[in-house]
């Protein structure tokens, strides 16, 4: 049951996968609520706070301290690591990432690798390229599992199988696990999971999780599941190893505090999540490994504002209430991270150049976001990189004399958000859709709000 | 140059604005701390027992092993049926396991775990139910007061658990019981 996550997110497909997603309208009915679901509570568990904007202040300001000083903390993570008996290497890419990778477990004659949910080896495409050197990769997320039995890519960061019906993991279950034909109960399910990746864990050589925080001044890795998959792999097999991005690092533990108060609590309204684990050395007798990765990281800091998107810590509240997300699921961004962050940090690398527009820049995002990611700034930035560069989007150039000008105006491209949003509002539909992709093919636009979430809040209940 | 130097060579110069580092000054909410977290640990599908101390908990263990239940405790004074064993591995079949906590956090209803309690690292997360045992003045009021008191020397491994194992991850219908405990009873001696 090997997987390839190459072929399945070339770009035609992608597009293909939006547009029969969004042919069901039953379906996108039932993922938007499915997703509003975990916005509503992370509503709830914001509010349960009084002091929660100065939570998303602090996290906004931490993360933007430790971006300006980055190869400092880097350094000091480094030396931190060492000093706990922790190896450290440095991949400037996903292609040597992978190699990093692949080095360390061919030099332990690794067969079997259980895997925890990791966005940046998605990114990499490590899992096919372990699979062509012969590696069995087991990820254990549960529903990363669903998606890698069923030969898909995620489509959600956090809810990697929101799209799949319980009924259509029940078959794959059947099928691929054995499981009852017919049987779509998730509590049943999920035991046949449990007892089939039980035995993956027992029986796996190593162990690679993501890193959701690496604290400098300690040199360590936090993980945070629910499942307890990421500790399963890492406590049992003697060989583990921690991939993060250069943009994991906090300076301390008061930061990490900070960030971990925000982010299960937006990610779907629990206080914190099951597990956060602590990892600041290897087992008695075991091998630790942290592979620190650039992959464009550094070039985006170079941009003012792209840069800000290096504050995202992967919570997915910007996916739960995107209206685009909602409605066109996660293989419409023909990147592998969808969703506003999706555009943020993937536009660049877009070859179809239209993902900047799968966005109504209503900015319900960056008000959910618990560091102050300007979304709908990056992703109007986007725009205008874009039609700078030529680079509209394929099958909307046919609308350049209008639309072209109207996009790449710098009073267009300069004005405030929210002239933005009444261009959307005062435009006729037939000028705008084509700018709207798939998502928008089979309905109507969405109504732009007729001010952000943020002036909207600040208006009606700030203060 | 090694990939090291260039990604730190490309980190001197940032289009960041320099920013200090804030100070972290939380008001905490200092009322009830004990049964804030109570409240929090039942929504994240966790027990509180609150009375009966260590001998409570003895004699449910007892009832317990009586069953034929395995349980492995690695907490003073509380005795189970296994010992740590040789290798981690060997925890398949722990039904039951009796970990203490260093401390607990009103705000979220987590409990800090350090490997020096554990045996092996796996212990609280392959078995299939696990105890907490924590002292009821080690209970915080918030992530940022634990954060400072949690023991994590160089080489450990330490733990926040709220809860048992779970996952929505069908459907988005919760399910308590992924790879993780199954249950989680907290006592508070
Ligand atoms: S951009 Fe913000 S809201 Fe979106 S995933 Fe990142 S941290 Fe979460």
């Amino acid at each position: 049951m090997s997987t390839n996550h190459s072929s399945a997110i070339g770009s035609a497909v992608h597009a293909k996968k939006a547009e029969i997603f969004c042919r069901d309208e039953a379906r996108v009915d039932w993922h938007s609520k499915a997703l509003w679901m975990l916005r509503e509570k992370r509503d709830r568990a914001a509010a349960s706070l009084p002091e929660w904007e100065q939570l998303r202040q602090l996290g906004s300001e931490l993360k933007l301290h430790t971006l300006t000083n980055l190869g400092h903390y880097l350094e000091e993570f480094e030396k931190n690591c060492l000093d706990n008996g922790i190896l450290v290497h440095w991949a400037k890419d996903g292609v040597e990432h992978n190699q990093i990778v692949h080095k360390i477990l061919a030099a332990k004659q690794v067969k079997k690798l259980v895997k925890s949910k990791s966005m940046l080896t998605e990114e990499c495409h490590l899992n096919p390229y372990l699979e062509s050197q012969g590696i069995e990769v087991i990820d254990t997320d549960l529903g990363e599992r669903i998606i890698q039995l069923a030969g898909m890519p995620p489509s959600h960061i956090v809810v990697p199988a929101i799209h799949m019906k319980k009924e259509e993991v029940g078959d794959l279950f059947h099928e691929q696990l054995g499981t009852e034909k017919g049987a779509s109960d998730p509590l049943y399910l999920t035991r046949a999971a449990r007892a089939h990746l039980r035995e993956q864990f027992l029986s796996a050589d190593a162990a690679m999780t993501g890193v959701n925080m690496a604290i400098a001044n300690k040199g360590a890795v936090v993980v945070c599941t629910n499942e307890g998959n990421a500790d399963m792999g890492a406590n049992l097999p003697k060989l583990q190893l921690h991939s993060m991005g250069i943009d994991k690092i906090v300076p301390d533990l008061d930061s990490a505090a900070v960030l971990l108060r925000t982010l299960a609590r937006n990610a779907t309204g629990q206080p914190i999540t099951t597990y956060s684990s602590f990892y600041r050395g290897p087992q008695t007798d075991g091998e630790m490994h942290i592979i620190i990765v650039d992959n464009g990281r550094t070039e985006m800091l170079q941009d003012k504002i792209l840069a800000e998107s290096l504050k995202c810590i992967r919570c997915g509240g910007c996916l739960n209430t995107c209206p685009v997300y909602r409605r066109s699921g996660g293989y419409s961004y023909n990147y592998t991270i969808p969703g506003p962050i999706g555009i943020a940090v993937g536009a660049q690398n877009d070859d179809t150049n239209s993902i900047p527009w799968a966005c109504t820049l209503c900015g319900s995002c960056s008000y959910v976001c618990p560091t102050k990611v300007p979304l709908d700034k990056i992703i109007h930035h986007h725009r205008r990189l874009k039609a700078q560069a030529g680079k509209l989007p394929y099958g909307k150039r046919s609308y350049m004399p209008l639309v072209g000008n109207f996009m790449a105006s710098e009073t267009m491209l300069n004005c405030s958000m929210s002239v933005a949003r009444t261009a959307l509002r005062v435009l006729p539909g037939s000028i705008l859709k084509p700018f709207s992709g798939a998502w928008g093919k089979y309905r109507e636009l969405p109504v732009a709000p007729s001010s952000s979430f943020e002036t909207w809040f600040n208006k009606n209940r700030g203060k | 140059m090694s990939s090291k130097q260039s990604i730190l060579n490309a980190l001197k110069k940032v289009a960041v604005e320099p920013q200090a580092l804030p100070t972290f000054d939380v008001a905490p909410r200092i009322d009830d701390v004990i049964a804030q977290f109570e409240t929090n640990l039942n929504t994240v599908a966790g027990t509180l027992h609150k009375t009966g101390g260590v001998e409570a908990l003895q004699a449910h263990i007892d009832e317990l092993t009586a069953q034929g239940k395995q349980v492995i405790s690695t907490t003073d004074g509380i005795k189970g049926n296994r010992a740590v064993p040789g290798t981690a591995h060997q925890l398949r079949d722990i039904d039951y396991a009796v970990i203490p906590g260093d401390l607990a956090v009103a705000e979220n209803g987590a409990i800090w775990v350090n490997n020096k309690n554990l045996g092996h690292r796996v212990t609280p997360f392959i078995c299939e139910n696990l105890f907490l045992v924590i002292k009821a003045d080690t209970v915080v009021a918030n992530l940022h007061e634990a954060i400072n008191q949690i023991g994590l020397e160089q080489g450990e491994f330490g733990v926040f658990i709220a809860g048992p194992s779970k996952t929505a991850d069908i459907e988005q219908a919760l399910v308590v019981g992924a790879h993780g405990a199954c249950s989680l009873n907290v006592y508070l001696i």
